[in-house]
């Protein structure tokens, strides 16, 4: 039963997925030639640990842990604070190298994406493996990061290829050979099988990912719901999900929150920041002309443990105006004098469609007309003068004590080239280099 | 009240979009784009737009910007005087960020600080454009990284034997004793006096 055969095929679909390796420190020693080699990490700004270079990762410092911790661990490491700026240019030219080889590519996450080269072996008269050879070489060639790709005849096995051989690697699965890759490998490391999931399969005798691919259908269909069923028939080498070269268009909840360091027990800061949080979500919203039901905010404290609470709106609503009685009665039940928060947080839940939403039993519809009119002149303002140009009352004190409190400003932030005003800078990453 | 699109705030979010990408948007990316509910919609506004000579269509059905509509008229190789509207016509457009990049995905800004390139007329605070992943001819200048030492200096090559020269004759000559790494081909030198 070891080798059974899953795909009598070895390459019925040739799907490809390219993982940055250690993506915000590769881009940081691709801009910063001296910080090559060196243990590194991103996040400063946060007070904890985004990205660390394969440097700080060999010297024990992981994601997610608080700086002290890895300063501990690692007294030369280098911290440095998170530029976006810099990272979603590398990110884009990345997804730019891999369309010039096929023109369906999804973008996934900043540092992660798949392409479909089925069809492609004649035009670039070569191998998959090949084909994803090039692109590697052409990311490292041009970007000087390295980037681990996986190929394979479904999505789930392609991210189970990239994820193979890291750093710097390159792993093919064709049809064939599926088996000798699911043994040994635990199911929850499957894309797709959460915490749950894996819980689920292990009492029903499947520790591996090899286990779960040979349950029999019926036994899938029994237990599962369509997205367990769709991942383990990819995990068959069924290619269920395609490729989605489309940018998203629509969300099932918009979250923003804002992380500080250090943190802060400022009643007011809080809860400027909170509305803040509500603004950032509903300018989203309103970009994909949407409107939640429900909102929820929260609040983190110092050792990571969260408050939350969540509210039904009697009308669908992206006007923080609308909102904002409620971010203040749930804030005072959320905040407690005396302690020291790091983190805000407002979601925007089960959204729909502005259009044709009902305007509830007891308002005024002209008052809602005008406060539409009011969004809609924000938005042109925005787009004029930057983001939250007009604000609530309520996040003002941002403004006021400025958005700072985050640490050291980033290299990109300090350099400001003749003609670049703050807002506008030019779209070529700058190469940090004394010459 | 909503926000009016007339094919002039149409035509110029089109322009944003291909000068940022190079390409035109898709049907679905002008949806996005143009804030627009339909593909039918986007459809109405490309008509009006392929009416008015902003867009052009290829003999394969792609859409392109004719011409005219995006970015600074290169005006032939006239030696003084402004183009005369005739020119225009004949010319197709470059903008200055394909006339200065040729390879956006693989081109870096660096400003100088140092001194070494002056007789090149590259000076300090002077923007260059260096491109990645370049193969190095004669004669280039080049940034590159020498025994541990950052520099940008002319690549010379005679044979196998490397030697980076500077554009100053405070700077001797450099061979690369035990290691030259490349950062890339210096394409452009960019220099603003009113900003």
């Amino acid at each position: 039963m070891a080798d059974r055969i899953f795909s009598l095929h070895s390459w019925p679909r040739a799907i490809l997925h390219i993982d940055g390796d250690a993506f915000f420190t590769s881009c940081e020693e691709a801009i910063h030639p001296e910080f090559r080699g060196k243990p590194l990490i991103t996040g400063g700004e946060r007070g904890i640990v985004a990205c660390a270079s394969y440097a700080a990762k060999k010297l024990g410092v992981r994601r997610g842990v608080p700086l002290h911790e890895a300063k501990k661990i690692c007294p030369g490491l280098v911290v440095l604070p998170s530029d976006y700026e810099t990272y979603s240019l590398f990110s884009r030219r990345m997804f730019q190298i891999m369309r010039r080889f096929t023109p369906q590519v999804e973008e996934y996450s900043i540092d992660e994406a798949f392409a479909d080269l089925t069809g492609l072996r004649r035009s670039f008269r070569g191998s998959y493996e090949a084909i994803a050879e090039a692109v590697r070489e052409e990311v490292r060639r041009e970007l000087g990061i390295t980037v681990t790709a996986g190929v394979s005849i479904s999505k789930v096995l392609a991210k189970i290829a990239s994820k193979h051989r890291k750093p710097d690697g390159l792993t093919a699965i064709p049809g064939r050979e599926i088996p000798r890759y699911l043994d040994g490998l635990p199911a929850g490391a499957v894309w797709g099988i959460g915490h749950a999931t894996a819980n689920l399969l292990a009492k029903l005798g499947a520790r591996t990912a090899l286990d779960f691919a040979r349950f029999p259908e019926y036994r899938v269909k029994k237990h599962f719901s369509k997205p367990g069923v769709e991942t383990w028939r990819e995990l068959r080498g069924e290619s269920v999900w395609p490729v989605v070269s489309e940018e998203k268009s629509t969300y099932a909840s918009i979250s923003k929150t804002k992380t500080f360091a250090p943190s802060t027990g400022d009643r007011e800061y809080l809860f400027a920041q909170l509305s803040r949080n509500v603004e950032s979500a509903c300018i989203k919203a309103r970009r994909y002309r949407l409107a939640p039901r429900k909102i929820a905010l929260f609040l983190k404290r110092d050792d990571f443990s969260v408050s939350a609470l969540e509210a039904r709106l009697v009308r669908p609503s992206s006007y923080p105006l609308e909102l904002a009685g409620i971010i203040r009665e749930l804030f005072e039940i959320l905040y407690r004098q005396g302690q020291r928060y790091r983190a805000t947080g407002g979601v925007l839940l089960e959204l729909m469609e502005d259009r044709n939403i009902q305007y509830s039993l007891f308002e005024s519809p002209l008052r809602v007309e005008k406060v539409e009119r009011l969004y809609a002149a924000a938005d042109r303002l925005a787009e004029k003068y930057g983001k939250h140009t007009l604000h609530l009352g309520g996040s003002h004190l941002i403004e006021r004590v400025g958005k700072g409190k985050r640490g050291e400003p980033t290299a990109r932030e300090t350099t400001r080239l003749p003609g670049e005003s703050g807002r506008r800078h030019l779209g070529l990453p700058i190469l940090h280099l004394d010459v | 009240m909503k926000p009016v699109r007339t094919a002039e705030t149409v035509g110029r979010a089109l322009e944003g979009f291909f000068r940022e990408n190079r390409r035109m948007p898709t049907y679905s990316e002008m949806t996005e784009l143009l804030g627009l509910r339909s593909k039918s919609a986007v459809h109405f506004w490309v008509r009006k737009l392929l009416a008015r000579g902003v867009l052009r269509k290829d003999g394969r059905g792609f859409l392109h910007p004719a011409g005219r509509a995006l970015s600074l008229p290169l005006a032939g190789e006239v030696p003084a005087g402004f183009p005369s509207p005739a020119e225009e016509e004949l010319r197709d457009i470059l903008s200055f960020d394909e006339y200065l990049v040729d390879r956006p995905e693989a081109s870096f800004l660096l400003r100088v600080r140092g001194d070494s390139m002056t007789g090149e007329g590259i000076k300090a605070g002077d923007l260059v454009i260096v491109e990645r992943g370049k193969e190095p001819r004669n004669g280039d200048v080049i940034v590159a990284e020498v025994d541990g030492e950052w520099t940008m200096k002319y690549f010379r090559k005679r044979g196998a034997e490397v030697t980076l020269e500077a554009a100053n004759p405070a700077y001797p000559p450099v061979k690369p004793r035990n290691e030259l790494r490349i950062a890339g081909v210096v394409t452009a030198v960019i220099r603003k006096y009113h900003r």
